[in-house]
């Protein structure tokens, strides 16, 4: 059997942690620079209030019930993750763990025998939550996609099921299989279950009766099949070994404003950068191409037929001619790549940089006529990278990333670092 | 010059750190402080040619998580702000370390939570209440008949306290 563990409403339940007044009060979570809301307690599901809805769109609500709310605190989020995932590698032989987010992991249960497995489950439930005070919902069944359909109904149910349910007979998963929508089956995006309906395939039961060699057709090839073949009850998709490493890294934010001058675009790009090149480091890589983006603020934000309108994007990239993690590096060639999109009179919302094309950085393959980067500028990004890192508040900083820094992320309510800082641990009385 | 001097001897301290290998925003946070700082010293004493005796005795040095941290995922550290407990060794500004893994029984010094305030207090359990114990004369037992309004979020186990 394989399960997946899925915390519950995991940013508000973090946050509820620390907030003895907040225990049974409805509370939603809002994204990066508080746009949209991200999370919510049971209790703000209860009042009406609406996943992924920007939040000036249910502000009033939030105003009239009382409900509170709270900017991302990933520092937060971060380590209570990381405990929620040790909790469970403390339990389980190594390699049994995949984490697959921020709140949700895979568990491979083969070594528990099939009778034993809700007890098991139980026993995982109760102690992740006692441990970590995170909750967290439970299915379990003979492969990762009914797994998924397990969990979906156990957090449906929380009261009945107690977060756990287990399909662990042909009787049981064909019933789950029936309450399951199709547009709730994992890896069915929105267009496919449109696609599906037209063919009269309304649940994921009517899925599972399909020929594997209709889902190779219908559903992108092989992707359907295995699918398919899952949704029967077989197994095909294994556990996945960690990735750890990248082969993209990003750092793309929002402005906390609107943003018009070069020189805060400037900024933004150089602290985006010097994140970027923080972890590639960390991987021990260096990137030969670096790409940069802005995104224009649209003049209007929803259009005649009320979509939403995201803004139109100017990007461009550059290939270096040595590969690098070395912050001055990056910062250069993605500012100088800023500078050819840039428009002066334009407003923009957005900017990111992006690295790919990595090589090891321990080997690197340097071009024969270009000089190759200097020891000693590693060795320098080195005392940088630890300096911050014991420090926490980025102590070294590069000229170019501003002081101010006026276009950061709004991040206004945002909790105290509870767990990562010792100037803000929480209090007792 | 002597800043030069101090920003050499600070860059020498750091160099020999792996940083810690922190990004929430992936997910996973582990931390790896002073990696290297036991390998550094061995490779040095070897280097010396004819290797001492004591170098098949090195070993990692004390290290305070070790006595203090029993079950890392379900520690967490708290800040005092009363004397309530004073009598328990617990001072105002004091860090206690609170581990959830610990079941709280009677006797047990414990991070409560009650009308919506984290207290420290000693614990006593009855059959069907629960008692929060001070240990300073100024404050009074708090009794509590309904336990809805009342939780144990972890049993202390260490309070460091700075002299």
């Amino acid at each position: 059997m394989q399960a997946i563990i899925d915390c519950n409403s995991f940013y508000c339940s973090c946050e509820r942690l620390f907030a003895p007044n907040l225990q049974n009060a409805p509370i939603v979570v809002l994204s990066n620079n508080d746009g949209c809301i991200v999370s919510r307690s049971d209790e703000a599901k209860k009042l009406g209030i609406n996943m992924a809805a920007p939040y000036f769109q249910e502000a009033e609500r939030i105003k009239k019930f009382g409900i509170h709310t709270f900017s991302s605190n990933y520092h937060l989020y971060g380590d209570l993750s990381w405990r929620v995932m040790e909790t469970m590698r403390s339990l389980l032989p190594p390699g049994h763990v995949e984490v697959y987010s921020v709140d949700e992991a895979f568990v491979d249960l083969h070594h528990i025998a099939n009778n034993d497995v809700y007890d098991f489950c139980i026993h995982l439930k109760n102690t992740i939550e006692t441990w970590t005070g995170i909750s967290v919902s439970i299915g379990a069944a003979p492969n990762k996609v009914l797994s998924k359909i397990a969990n979906r109904l156990a957090k449906k149910n929380k009261i009945e099921t107690n977060c756990v349910v287990v399909l662990d007979t042909t009787q049981k998963i064909q019933t789950a299989l029936q309450k399951t929508p199709i547009e709730d089956v994992w890896g069915i995006g929105y267009q496919y279950s449109e696609k599906l309906k037209v063919y009269g395939i309304n649940n994921a039961f009517a899925l599972s009766m399909k020929d594997l060699s209709w889902g190779k057709k219908f559903l992108g090839g092989i992707t359907g099949i295995k699918l398919i073949r899952e949704l029967k009850g077989l197994k095909t998709h294994g556990m996945q070994a960690p990735r750890t490493e990248k082969k993209m890294i990003a750092t793309t934010r929002m402005f906390g404003r609107n943003v018009s001058t070069w020189q805060e675009v400037e900024e933004a790009l150089a602290t985006y950068a010097t994140r970027c090149c923080e972890k590639l480091r960390r991987q021990h890589g260096a990137a030969k191409c670096v790409q940069v983006f802005l995104l224009r603020k649209p003049t209007v934000n929803y259009n005649a037929e009320g979509h939403y309108h995201r803004g139109s994007q100017v990007s461009g990239f550059a290939l270096l001619d040595n590969p690098s993690s070395l912050t001055p590096d990056i910062i250069k060639a993605a500012v100088a790549i800023g500078k050819t999109i840039f428009e002066q009179g334009e407003i923009y919302k957005k900017a990111g940089v992006i690295l790919s094309d990595f090589v090891p950085d321990n080997a690197l393959q340097t071009n024969l006529f270009v000089a190759p980067s200097d020891t000693r500028k590693k060795k320098l990004m080195n005392v940088i990278d630890n300096m911050n890192a014991a420090y926490r508040n980025d102590v070294l900083k590069f000229g170019s990333t501003g002081t101010k820094k006026n276009w950061k992320m709004r991040s206004e309510k945002r909790s105290k670092r509870f767990t990562t800082r010792w100037d803000e641990l929480c209090k007792v009385q | 010059m002597k800043i030069l001097n101090i920003l050499a001897n600070i860059a020498n301290k750091f160099s020999f750190m792996e940083y810690i290998d922190m990004d929430p925003s992936e997910g996973i946070a582990t931390q790896q402080i002073n990696k290297n700082y036991q390998s550094n010293q061995i490779v040095q004493a070897n280097a010396t040619g004819f290797g001492a005796a004591s170098d098949d005795f090195m070993e990692r040095g004390i290290d305070l998580n070790e006595q203090l941290i029993q079950n890392k995922p379900a520690t967490f550290f708290f800040r005092v702000n009363s004397d309530a407990m004073l009598g328990a060794g617990i001072h105002i500004g004091d860090t206690l370390i609170v581990d959830r893994s610990v079941p709280p029984r009677t006797g047990k010094v414990v991070v409560a939570i009650l009308n919506g305030e984290f207290l420290v207090r000693r614990l006593q359990m009855q059959t069907h209440s629960i008692t929060l114990l001070p240990e300073n004369k100024k404050y009074g037992a708090i009794h509590i008949e309904h336990l809805q309004d009342y939780k144990t979020w972890g049993v202390v186990t260490y309070v460091i306290h700075g002299l």
